[in-house]
């Protein structure tokens, strides 16, 4: 009555991760999620490539993970990463002494950290506050969350494993002291239905409590909010980080064609977790901050704002929470808590992802019996197999600056999104330059369903214009190759805008709102578009 | 020293307006303009008035106005008067078509307009060329033959097919492969309205789509095509309706919108022909100002050369124009530094729902009830603001954007006539 050996719930990058190592140890393994790919913390952080030199100090535990994990993801995922390379700087009224006491612990976990002299920073770095007194070299980098995931989940899918997006588990099945299944909502057609398998697997991070719950388990979450601004312009080249006792608003990513601050930490009620919003005074605290590692953020124009919920478990013996981890946690709920066939995974941070994977998976194979040792530090994830040599041979008929960005963001899957057919190399989005047939890859290949997922895939509507030109081109090919009636494409489309507007508002001045009110303009009054519930009757 | 009549800031909609009206009466006119203008995303229609405040919908602006001054006494409207209202109305129709921008519809009662987005909107007026009803639930006609060209994604046609079939109206739709077409999709970012729209000031390429029309088209009453054919030349739909002997039409496309950089165009060229200066790509950048009056400005490119006028108007319109400009914690016209109503309070700029209400579009200079500007609370003698840049209304709710341009520009140009 088994049709799958594992299931997993979660769609984000542990949960991925985990769906893969199960397929590629010849498990049959199938993964739900209630929205799309992603859409938690996964990809709600900074998108750094830790060193691990953030944690040196005040924890030499997740530095070592960091580093190892680090130098494994610049092999096997090399086309979701960059390279780039951090600096912790420190500026006047930092204290040098912390300097030295962090180049030990760097070195002491496996972390290149080499001191450099501040001018010689600087000019590598122009981007730095030129006020900086001491800088150290780090191999930070950036990573890219969503195309990380969706690799997971196509390598997993080449090897048999199964995805339900927009699929929320709604119950856990149990019979006796054993979970043997989950029922599942489809939130698309609103039919329920039963899955069954040996092993479930809670990887729904912050959210996980809640599916805890449903076998009367109690995992104690403490959910901490982090905001973060994007800001339009990538300003600098090398992360920089400031050089004093992790705080607010001290990285500076770099990534595709901007760069972002983070974080702020704030503890939220859990009932909150779905409902976050960028408060002003966190727009401030990341501002500032922002303007201290480099000055030039004061006059960049801010794009937009997002918020996470770090997933921060309470030891077990400490339930008022005083001592949370920021490490991996993995619980066998049968030695935990007398109840066969679950499993929880959380904790950690989108770094260690793969290696949550091959810890979960690892207790799977013992729980199964199975003997296959984990591979996914060596495997190389699809896209990251072919160097940009070889891929940039295998396509002739793309104008150069197509191809380029198409390679960075897909690597050699870019070949099979690319074709001799002018239509197809046609531009969707401008600012980030995304080609009609990288879409239409997405549409056919990724679990694209509505515009959001497509911008988690391609990053349409990520770019300057925050989807003012290209949200009604991209909503127009969804509609058709998807079948969509003009109905749900005009509703999606409405969706899409709103959601983009969520992270806009609290930082809307300046150029931003005059792109707001662009969009709106453009939107609302040129084409029509209003609320989904509104648009079924649109005579105005 | 350049000494003028009239000194207007902005060139799109409302700057224009004011310049021809005044020109038109002999002032001796120049315009300073950025270069950007609304009209650039037209939706090759002028929205009077759609909607009152509270959301009721207006299908008679005229009637509407009396309600109109309950709900929101300080609209531009509201402050011009029911009468002059009706006169600038009809005015403005009469000077767009003077321009040789040709319209229908009345003041009186609004029609429909087809969004890009196949939505059936109510408005003022719509130049000819487009397709409207006066009926929201149907048209006057049996069948359309819908084409749009291969590889051009701005253009809806599966939108529009399945909303015309829904008001009754049996839609096919072609595709148009046009060689130099094809040639242009070789370069992806190239395939947009307003480089399509230029192919078809060559009369190779009307020919060739002639021919394609000929043969598809036979069997339906009506053509209609994307609203990007020809740049310069404004009578390519005439050509063709009258070369295939049945009635075509077009439809809005995303923008740029070539119906809505014509109309620009041809304002300008009126303005110019009239006698009117257009300083294309300059920006004020000060300003000479005694007891309440402007003495003089100054220009980016014209450093310290001064510009005098006896009168100056401002209608360099809201944040999109750079009219109005929004810091973290006010707004402020960048230019004379005037009066602006708006709330301290960033939060209360917005809402969560893009689609609610949002405050900050309602934002603008303030001004008396003839538009004078008004500065550290006393009114400035010679400085009216018309167009996008007042305060007071909501140009996305209330559908006034381009109401209010033209008829304020009238209004003030007139009032500086009348001195």
């Amino acid at each position: 009555m088994n049709e799958y050996e594992v299931i997993i719930i979660g769609g984000g990058a542990t949960g991925a991760g985990v769906l893969r190592d199960c397929c590629l140890r010849g498990l049959k393994a199938i993964l739900v999620e209630r929205f799309d790919i992603a859409t938690g913390a996964t990809g709600r952080n900074h998108g750094l490539l830790h060193s691990g030199a953030r944690y040196a100090v005040t924890d030499q535990e997740s530095a070592c993970e960091c580093i190892k994990e680090n130098k494994i993801l610049r092999r096997i995922a090399s086309h979701c990463v960059e390279g780039t390379d951090g600096f912790f700087i420190s500026l006047p009224g930092d204290d040098l002494s912390f300097q030295t006491k962090f180049v030990e612990s760097c070195l002491k976990a496996g972390i290149d950290a080499e001191v450099y002299d501040p001018k010689e920073a600087l000019a590598i770095e122009p981007s730095m506050n030129p006020s900086v007194i001491g800088a150290v070299r780090v191999p930070d980098g950036s990573i890219d969350p969503f195309r990380l995931t969706a690799s997971n989940i196509q390598d997993a899918k080449s090897h048999h494993g199964t995805v339900l997006t927009y699929h929320e588990v709604i119950g856990l099945i149990r019979e006796n002291d054993t979970i043997t299944g989950v029922e599942v909502l489809d939130k698309k057609t609103g039919e329920k239905f039963k899955l069954y398998a040996p092993i479930i697997v809670n990887a729904g991070g912050i959210w996980g409590s809640h599916i805890a719950e449903y076998a009367d388990l109690k995992v104690s979450m403490f959910p901490a909010k982090g905001a973060l601004l994007i800001y339009g312009h990538r300003v600098n080249k090398i992360v920089l980080n400031r050089c004093r006792k992790p705080s607010d608003a001290d990285i500076l990513v770099p990534g595709d064609t901007i760069c972002l601050i983070g974080t702020t930490s704030t503890k939220v009620p859990y009932d909150q977790i779905d409902n976050m919003h960028v408060l002003p005074e966190e727009v401030e605290i990341l501002r500032k901050g922002a303007g201290e590692l480099s000055p030039i953020l004061d006059k960049t124009r801010i794009l937009r704002c997002y918020a996470g919920v770090r997933p921060l478990v309470a030891s077990d013996n400490d339930p008022t929470g005083r001592s949370v981890s920021r490490g991996i946690v993995l619980f066998d709920h049968e030695s935990r808590d007398g109840l066969k066939g679950f499993i929880t995974i959380t904790g950690g941070k989108l770094m260690t992802y793969r290696l949550m994977a091959e810890k979960a998976t690892d207790l799977i194979c013992e729980k199964l019996n199975v003997k296959k040792k984990c591979e996914t530090s060596s495997l190389k994830l699809p896209g990251s197999r072919e160097d940009k040599e070889t891929i940039l041979k295998k396509i002739y008929s793309m104008p150069i600056s197509i191809k380029e960005s198409l390679i960075y963001r897909h690597g050699d899957i870019a070949e099979k999104m690319s074709n001799e057919d002018g239509v197809n190399n046609s531009l969707v989005c401008e600012c980030e330059e995304v080609s009609a047939g990288e879409v239409l890859y997405a549409i056919d290949h990724m679990d694209v369903n509505n515009l959001i997922d497509l911008r988690r895939r391609t990053r349409i509507g990520m770019g300057t214009c925050q989807g003012e030109l290209c949200a009604c081109r991209a909503s127009g090919m969804l509609g058709k190759y998807k079948k969509k009636c003009s109905y749900r494409a005009k509703e999606d489309l409405s969706l899409f805008l709103n959601e983009r507007w969520k992270g806009i508002y609290p930082i809307a001045w300046g150029d931003s709102l005059r792109e707001s009110q662009y969009s709106a303009w453009v939107y609302q009054s040129v084409c029509g578009l209003g609320d989904n519930n509104k648009t079924k009757d649109d005579e105005i | 020293m350049m000494k003028f009549d009239v000194v207007i800031i902005g060139g799109g909609l409302s700057g224009l307006t004011c310049g021809i009206r005044l020109a038109q009466e002999g002032k001796k006119c120049v315009i300073i303009s950025s270069g950007q203008s609304a009209l650039h995303f037209s939706s090759g229609s002028f929205d009077l008035l759609n909607s009152l405040p509270d959301g009721t919908r207006v299908t008679n602006p005229l009637e509407s106005l009396s309600d109109l001054s309950l709900l929101n006494p300080t609209h531009p409207y509201v402050k011009m008067g029911k009468e002059r209202f009706a006169a600038l109305a009809e005015e403005s129709k009469q000077l767009l078509e003077g321009v040789g921008i040709h319209t229908k519809g009345s003041y009186k009662k609004n029609h429909y307009r087809i969004t890009p987005l196949a939505m059936v909107k109510s408005t003022w007026l719509t130049m000819m060329d487009f397709l409207s009803t006066d009926d929201p639930k149907t048209f006057n006609c049996k069948s359309f033959a819908l084409f749009n060209f291969v590889g051009y994604l701005d253009f809806y046609p599966d939108y529009l097919s399945e909303k015309f079939e829904r008001m009754g109206v049996k839609t096919q739709k072609f595709s148009i492969d046009l060689s130099s077409v094809e040639r242009m999709r070789r370069n992806p970012s190239e395939l947009r309205s307003t480089n399509i729209a230029r192919l078809f000031d060559e009369e190779e390429a009307r020919k060739n789509l002639i021919r394609i029309l000929e043969e598809k088209a036979a069997d339906y009453e009506v053509v209609l095509l994307p609203a990007c054919l020809g740049l310069e030349n404004a009578n390519v739909i005439s050509e063709l309706s009258k070369a295939i002997g049945k009635p075509v039409y077009v439809v809005a496309t995303f923008p740029p919108s070539v119906a809505g950089i014509r109309a620009q165009y041809l304002l300008k060229q009126k303005f110019m022909r009239l006698g009117g200066m257009y300083m294309l790509g300059d920006t004020v950048n000060r300003v000479d100002m005694k007891e309440n009056s402007i003495n003089k400005i100054f220009t980016v490119n014209h450093g310290d050369i001064p510009i005098v006028g006896d009168d100056y108007i401002l209608c360099s319109g809201s944040f999109f124009s750079q009219g109005l400009v929004a810091l973290p914690d006010k707004v402020i016209d960048p230019i004379f530094g005037l009066d602006i109503d708006y709330s301290p309070n960033r939060q209360d700029w917005y809402t969560a729902n893009v689609y609610d209400k949002q405050r900050y579009l309602t934002f603008g200079v303030e001004t008396n009830n003839d538009f004078l500007a008004i500065k550290d609370k006393k009114i400035v003698r010679n400085l009216h603001a018309c167009g996008a840049i007042l305060g007071g209304f909501d140009a996305l709710k209330e559908g006034c954007g381009s109401g209010v341009s033209l008829l304020t520009a009238l209004y003030v140009a007139e009032e500086i006539l009348r001195k």
